[in-house]
């Protein structure tokens, strides 16, 4: 009969075991990224022009995308080059600094694919020579302050034969797919498209600083284009790199104008002005009003962007018809869709699975308590009248919901697809074509401000 | 200028007697019917659904008040069969005036439930409704058509 043998297992051994399962726990999660890094035949290889705010984002976004490698890193600022490069060692690329995009672009000669995340008014340069190079681009919007910038970036990708994905990532969010190809064209629940508001609102912020051992030199920051330290760092408030709040957070919404209505405008007008911030150039309050053509009618589209309130209900774009409205944000808590009383029941959409009743919030029937039994159907009663003060005003809409939620940051899908492009898996969402019209479109408001008065455009202004 | 003539007694009986009788139907049929809703889920009804939801009402009462399960859910799983019985009672005429007092304290009782869940709107309706068969008990004399009497009609 065999004997019991004593393991042997010291006090030592059991503290050696323990600290190394201990470690494995604490690196766990950065393990898990670091093994879908990848090596195969679908392993990308990246480099990433400019590492500030932005650039840190589609970095985050991108670690959770499996066989992605970070190849290299480059931006003219040590601190944030530094940071990039930690960030992405973290998670275990191994990316070579660079302060020149052009000597990362000729050291490492097998990137698949460039991400430029820099001011707009170095996206024309750093795409082109990017794409000239043989590398596909991400590039993040506004494609350029310019639109000859932005021209020139269509032109040498259709030269090249290389990918230009342009970072409008709305148009890659399931949500407003959903909302686009589903519910306002497909089966067309907003009956009619005849308005659309759009805004953004956005509390007062301070300048950006910086730490002053940390200060590029000026005859460096000279030689990248830069003025001096501040303008570096807030240049989307000057006017020689950036096309200002319209431009960099308009962008985004105007963008989804042209998209959701499937159309480019024919007049823009605005006004706005530089009220707030004695310190800046660009214009801190922008009012607009587009005039879309669309096969039912003329929409008539207007968008402001305020940097000196949240108050209104933040970022949103709002489409509406005659017979439902939509909503949409990147924020989902801001995003709902509307019944108009007069549009057919909804209920047939309900069974379909295509709208929700909301759980919760704006349109949800009241919280059931523990102790209440769940109402079968809504009681016949629920709109409240009290709110009815004059004859003239119409019924109130009913509100419902999307059953299509975002699990992954908001940039995530928008990269996935640009890297499915380059595998040839898919169609790229926002190619440069698209986004010049947008950009055309977005950076005409500008001139529209400075001229007050209303200005066409003709088909040319979006093409290149 | 003109005396006001008073109504006739045998015509003040009349409208006192329709005055019980709407009032007596109104408490009978808001009675009968949350004994029903008791047995609906899903726009269907069973026993099944009753023990199910008085189930859920006993836990919700528990889980947020000082009563213990074993008092709630007993106190459930009668609830719904005296609503239907007092509340046809009530329609049909039987024993009203010992109904009302059965079905008032009824009331109380749930009262007393929503006031130890601190429910004060549903206490405020039920409020209503208590003095509604205060009401009732103070016209019960004039109680006409009727199954079975009380004893002092």
């Amino acid at each position: 009969m065999p004997t019991p043998t004593t393991t042997g297992f010291t006090r030592r051994d059991f503290l050696a075991t323990g600290a190394k399962l201990g470690a494995a726990f604490i690196a766990a999660p950065y393990l898990a990224r670091a093994a879908s890094i990848g090596s195969g035949t679908d392993s990308l290889n990246i480099g990433l022009i400019g590492c500030g705010e932005e650039g840190r984002v589609l970095m985050n976004a991108a670690l959770k995308i499996p066989n992605i490698r970070f190849r290299a890193v480059c931006d003219i600022w040590p601190y944030n080059r530094r940071y990039g490069e930690r960030l992405l060692e973290k998670f275990g690329h191994d990316p070579k600094p660079f302060e020149d995009y052009r000597e990362m672009l000729s050291a490492v000669p097998d990137l698949d694919a460039v991400i430029v995340a820099t001011p707009d008014f170095v996206h024309a340069e750093h795409t082109n020579t990017s794409l000239k190079a043989g590398k596909h681009v991400y590039c993040e919007k506004l494609m350029s302050n310019t639109v000859e910038g932005a021209r020139s970036m269509v032109r040498t990708a259709r030269e090249t034969g290389r990918l230009l994905q342009i970072g409008h990532q709305r148009r890659s969010n399931p949500r407003y797919i959903y909302a686009r190809d589903r519910i306002v064209h497909g089966n067309r629940l907003l009956g009619r498209v005849t308005n659309a508001i759009a805004q953004w609102n956005r509390a007062v912020t301070e300048d950006l600083g910086f730490p002053a051992k940390q200060a590029i030199p000026e005859d460096v920051l000279q030689r990248y284009g830069y003025a001096n330290m501040h303008e570096f760092r807030n240049w989307r408030w000057f006017k020689r790199y950036s096309g200002g709040v319209i431009s960099d957070l308009g962008a985004h919404q105007i963008d989804v104008f042209n998209w959701m209505l499937g159309s480019n405008p024919t007049s823009v007008i605005a006004g706005g002005g530089r009220d707030y911030y004695p310190n800046h150039e660009w214009y801190d309050n922008v009012f607009v009003i587009y005039e879309y053509p669309t096969a039912e009618q003329v929409v008539r589209a207007s968008y402001h962007v305020l940097t000196t309130t949240s108050a209104g209900g933040g970022y949103n774009e709002y489409f509406m018809g005659d017979e439902g409205a939509l909503k949409m944000s990147e924020n989902p808590k801001y995003t709902k869709l509307y019944r108009e009383d007069r549009a057919p029941d909804w209920g047939e959409w309900v069974k379909q699975g295509l709208v929700v009743r909301p759980d919760s919030g704006e349109g949800a029937l009241p919280p059931v308590k523990p102790w209440e039994k769940p109402l079968s159907h809504p009681p016949m009663m629920s709109k409240s009248v009290s709110s009815v003060v004059d004859v003239r005003e119409t019924a109130e809409l009913s509100a419902w919901d999307m059953p299509v939620t975002l699990d992954k940051a908001i940039h995530q899908p928008h990269l996935e697809n640009f890297f499915d492009a380059i595998r040839g898996k898919a169609a790229l969402n926002c190619p440069g074509e698209t986004a010049l019209a947008s950009a055309a479109t977005i950076l005409r408001v500008n001139e529209a401000v400075a001229a007050r008065k209303m200005l066409s455009f003709v088909p040319e202004d979006f093409t290149a | 200028m003109s005396e006001p003539t008073p109504s006739s007694p045998a015509a003040s009986r009349c409208e006192y007697t329709w005055a019980f009788l709407i009032l007596r139907l109104f408490l009978g049929l808001r009675t009968f019917f949350e004994g029903v809703e008791k047995f609906e889920k899903g726009g269907t009804y069973s026993f099944k659904n009753y023990y199910e939801n008085m189930g859920r009402m006993a836990q919700g009462i528990t889980g947020a008040s000082f009563l213990p399960l074993w008092a709630t859910r007993n106190y459930a799983h009668t609830l719904g069969y005296l609503l239907l019985v007092l509340g046809a009672a009530l329609l049909l005429g039987v024993k009203t005036r010992v109904t009302l007092i059965l079905t008032g304290l009824l009331y109380v009782s749930l009262s007393f439930g929503l006031m130890a869940v601190q429910e004060n709107e549903g206490v405020a309706w039920l409020g209503v409704y208590i003095g509604l068969f205060a009401g009732a008990l103070a016209l019960v004399r004039h109680n006409r058509f009727v199954l079975w009497r009380d004893r002092f009609e």
